[in-house]
């Protein structure tokens, strides 16, 4: 069953059509990967699955309800949390705070917002530790983000998107810029979160890709060119060609 | 709570200082700096018309007070009604932009409130100002005694005080604070962010408005200068001097700046060179204002103690 789908989905800026006919179908409970040559058009596709801009043709489904063209904000609501390709937290805060703010934004209830303190909201308070603890940055809470390294702030990154609890995570290049070292982490954090969420992931490294998708869409120059198991892209001859270049061809 | 103590003794000593009234205004103009800090510290909006919200208060308020001789609470009640409904729709218009052209629509509104009240002479008395405006006795206490508006305006000054300090540790305060740290993401967790920017607007106008009341009451007139970009932008001069990344700093301010233009105005008529040069050294070195530079000398002096155990 899909959760999330999109129809004909298409973007343009002027003359550009950075996105162009994009149907994507994704099962509930999945992690589903999108890669693609620098580009390719898949962050601009994220922005169109949340809302940051609105798509100039095509259709958005969740549950099967059209949600095209509503804004941020109201996306996050309806259940979908992303992460940023670059890193994109709240600097000035501790790592609780940042994420306390995402997880207050979807919680139960909004009552009290004008005058009650922020400690008397226990559920929030819960989930956005929860949250740092799935991420392995628990320790960590009261640390200002803009004094914890790059590889902690891709975690940060990822830990906001999870205290909103969403039904889909879209995962943007999370492990862009990290070591070796930080990248193994992270695809096990990856790892251990699937099941749990369904998650759309796009990722330049093709062995993380490999190893951890249920299913692969490959896009190229703002189309899908192909989509299948992780077995069946790394066998199409389209996709390697578009990888290499004209050398392989 | 040292802070509280610290400001329940200012209010006490105060007027000993200085005469009953530049006490008030310090107060008042206290209040006026708390509203536009939920703004320019908490929101990272630096608004540069909060006197259209501040005059528009005063002069409704005004009127009413000298035409129907409505009682002193209905007139404040008035002005927070009239300051916060001139800033949601000043506020409508400017949270649309950002940037300097946010900054640039808030000036060019009140630049429009301030040509209207200074066209409208029947009613805003144009450049002479709203005159005759009185100060009704509240049940027994004759406000006609300076040091007893004092108290009254005191008491409402820590009134506004607690609310704003209610309000910038709710969550409101740190979704504005959120926003300010980065827009894109706030609204990427959920938070409509041109909506919660009015409503910064909006509580932010209701304390102007207390604040442009009480003034009318305090000097018994609005002067056309109450709705000009002169006090917009003396409260912003204010706030940031005093300190604009904590609570207490537009107090700080505003202690300063009135302290100073009323003390030194009398003595030379160029004062507002002292200003300019406290305000350059704040841009450059203490962007927290004094109360950061406050911090900075705490932590220096008990360095030097640390540093030097032996000496002890």
């Amino acid at each position: 069953m899909a959760i999330l789908q999109t129809k004909n989905l298409g973007k343009s800026f002027g003359a550009l059509s950075a996105v162009r006919d994009v149907s994507l179908s994704i099962a509930e409970g999945s992690l589903h990967s999108i890669i693609g040559p620098n580009g390719a058009g898949k962050t601009t596709l994220f922005n169109l699955l949340t809302g940051t801009f609105p798509p100039t043709a095509g259709q958005i489904l969740l549950d099967g309800k059209d949600i095209t063209g509503a804004p941020a904000h109201r996306i996050a609501h309806l259940g979908l949390a992303r992460s940023f390709q670059r890193t994109n937290v709240f600097p000035a805060f501790s790592l609780l705070e940042n994420v306390w703010v995402a997880a207050f934004a979807t919680g139960p209830s909004w009552k009290g917002l004008v005058y009650k303190s922020t400690r008397n909201y226990p559920q929030a308070a819960e989930r956005a530790r929860q949250a740092l603890a799935d991420v392995g940055l628990a320790s960590k809470q009261d640390h200002l983000a803009r004094e914890i390294s790059h590889g902690e702030q891709r975690q940060l990154e990822l830990a906001i998107a999870l205290a909103a609890a969403p039904r889909v995570l879209l995962l943007d290049e999370p492990a862009a810029g990290l070591s070796p070292e930080e990248t193994r982490r992270m695809v096990a954090l990856v790892r251990a979160l699937k099941g749990r969420y369904t998650i759309v992931l796009i990722e330049h490294k093709i062995d993380i890709i490999m190893s951890v998708s249920d299913r692969i869409s490959v896009m190229h120059f703002g189309s899908l060119i192909a989509e299948g198991a992780p077995e069946e892209i790394q066998r199409n001859p389209e996709v390697r060609r578009a990888y290499l270049g004209g050398i392989a061809a | 709570m040292r802070a509280w103590i610290f400001i329940a003794v200012a209010i006490v000593v105060l007027p000993l200082v200085v005469r009953p009234v530049i006490a008030s205004e310090i107060w008042i103009f206290a209040i006026f700096g708390l509203g536009l800090n939920l703004l320019l510290g908490y929101t990272g909006l630096l608004s540069f018309g909060q006197s259209t919200f501040f005059g528009s208060a005063a002069y409704v308020a005004g009127w009413l007070l000298k035409h129907y001789g409505i009682n002193v609470f209905f007139a404040l009640g008035i002005g927070v009604g009239v300051g916060a409904l001139s800033a949601l729709v000043v506020g409508y218009l400017c949270v649309q932009r950002s940037g300097l052209y946010f900054i640039m629509l808030t000036f060019a509104l009140n630049q429009l409130f301030y040509f209207v009240a200074y066209q409208w002479t029947t009613v805003t008395g144009g450049e002479d100002g709203m005159q005759g405006v009185p100060r009704p006795a509240l049940g027994g206490l004759d406000f006609s005694n300076p040091l007893l508006y004092y108290a009254f305006v005191s008491a409402l000054f820590l009134a506004s005080l607690y609310i704003m300090r209610r309000v910038v540790e709710s969550p409101l305060g740190r979704i504005l604070q959120a926003i300010r740290e980065n827009e894109l993401r706030a609204e990427a967790v959920g938070y409509n962010v041109p909506r919660f920017k009015l409503l910064a607007f909006v509580i932010g106008g209701a304390f102007s408005g207390l604040a442009g009341v009480l003034y009318a009451m305090l000097f018994g007139i609005v002067p056309l200068e109450a709705i000009s970009f002169v006090f917009s932008g003396n409260v912003v001069f204010a706030t940031l001097i005093g300190g604009s990344g904590s609570l207490y700093g537009p107090i700080i301010g505003s202690f300063v700046f009135i302290w100073l233009s009323e003390s030194m105005s009398t003595v030379w008529a160029r004062w507002p060179l002292l200003l300019g040069v406290a305000f350059v050294i704040v841009v450059l070195f203490f962007r927290g204002g004094v109360v950061e530079a406050w911090n900075r000398l705490w932590r220096f002096s008990r360095q030097k103690t640390s540093a030097n155990p032996s000496a002890r």
